[in-house]
């Protein structure tokens, strides 16, 4: 959900590049954003193929994929 | 370039299978309105763009209607698990079936596969602008008209 918002927050930046209000709500989201992949990575649950953390076994390919009912 | 994040941008799970349901759907997936068109028309229309700050945002919309494709992708997939013979053959979605079984082929409801002819691109930035406003303005046109005044946009 967070990165609904990320999403919706770049746009608006991209459109009004000089709202410090959107551009401070925008950082506040990524570092909050960083902190939950981060904690992700670790369980073995990457989010990109280029997080993975576990240097003993590659989980990228696991199951559940996204438009499978588990994963949501 | 791209980058993929293993999660929908959305989540989605769906309780009962529905090929009905699927059958209307799946033009949000290839018909002209639907997101496959969508991003193939902003992420296409960004190359001839002379303006930074608009390049911007075609990449960033277009990039996220790739999103919203896989949620659309997802949605189907779900509509369309665990379905018996007999559900199937009595649906409208029995002609989908046919040739693509519970595959996701991206076509219109009418069963017109997805047509790159549904998106314009002249590179010019004014022309390809007015092209997304129509293109992004067919949402309200299924609305109803009342009185036969259009609903302001």
């Amino acid at each position: 959900m967070i990165d609904f918002a990320i999403v919706e927050t770049v746009l608006y930046l991209d459109a009004y590049p000089n709202s410090s209000a959107a551009l401070s709500y925008y950082h506040k989201l990524v570092s909050e954003r960083k902190k939950l992949a981060e904690s992700l990575a670790r369980i073995g649950k990457p989010i990109t193929n280029m997080d993975n953390t576990d240097t003993d076994n590659w989980n990228w390919t696991n199951g559940p994929w996204p438009w499978q009912p588990e994963a949501n | 370039m791209w980058i993929y994040e293993k999660k929908l941008q959305y989540p989605v799970k769906i309780k009962n299978p529905n090929p009905e349901l699927a059958q209307i759907i799946i033009s949000q997936l290839g018909g002209p309105d639907g997101e496959l068109a969508a991003s193939m028309r902003y992420l296409h229309q960004r190359y001839s763009c002379p303006y930074d700050k608009i390049t911007g945002i075609l990449t960033d919309i277009g990039t996220e209607e790739l999103a919203h494709l896989e949620i659309i992708a997802a949605i189907l997939y779900q509509l369309t698990r665990n379905l018996s013979e007999e559900q199937i053959a009595k649906s409208p979605f029995a002609t989908y079936f046919v040739d693509h079984t519970t595959g996701l082929y991206p076509v219109a409801a009418s069963g017109v596969p997805f047509d790159m002819k549904y998106v314009g691109i002249k590179g010019d930035i004014l022309t390809d602008l007015n092209e997304d406003l129509a293109a992004d303005a067919a949402i309200p046109q299924a609305q109803p008209l009342s009185k036969n005044r259009r609903t302001p946009l």
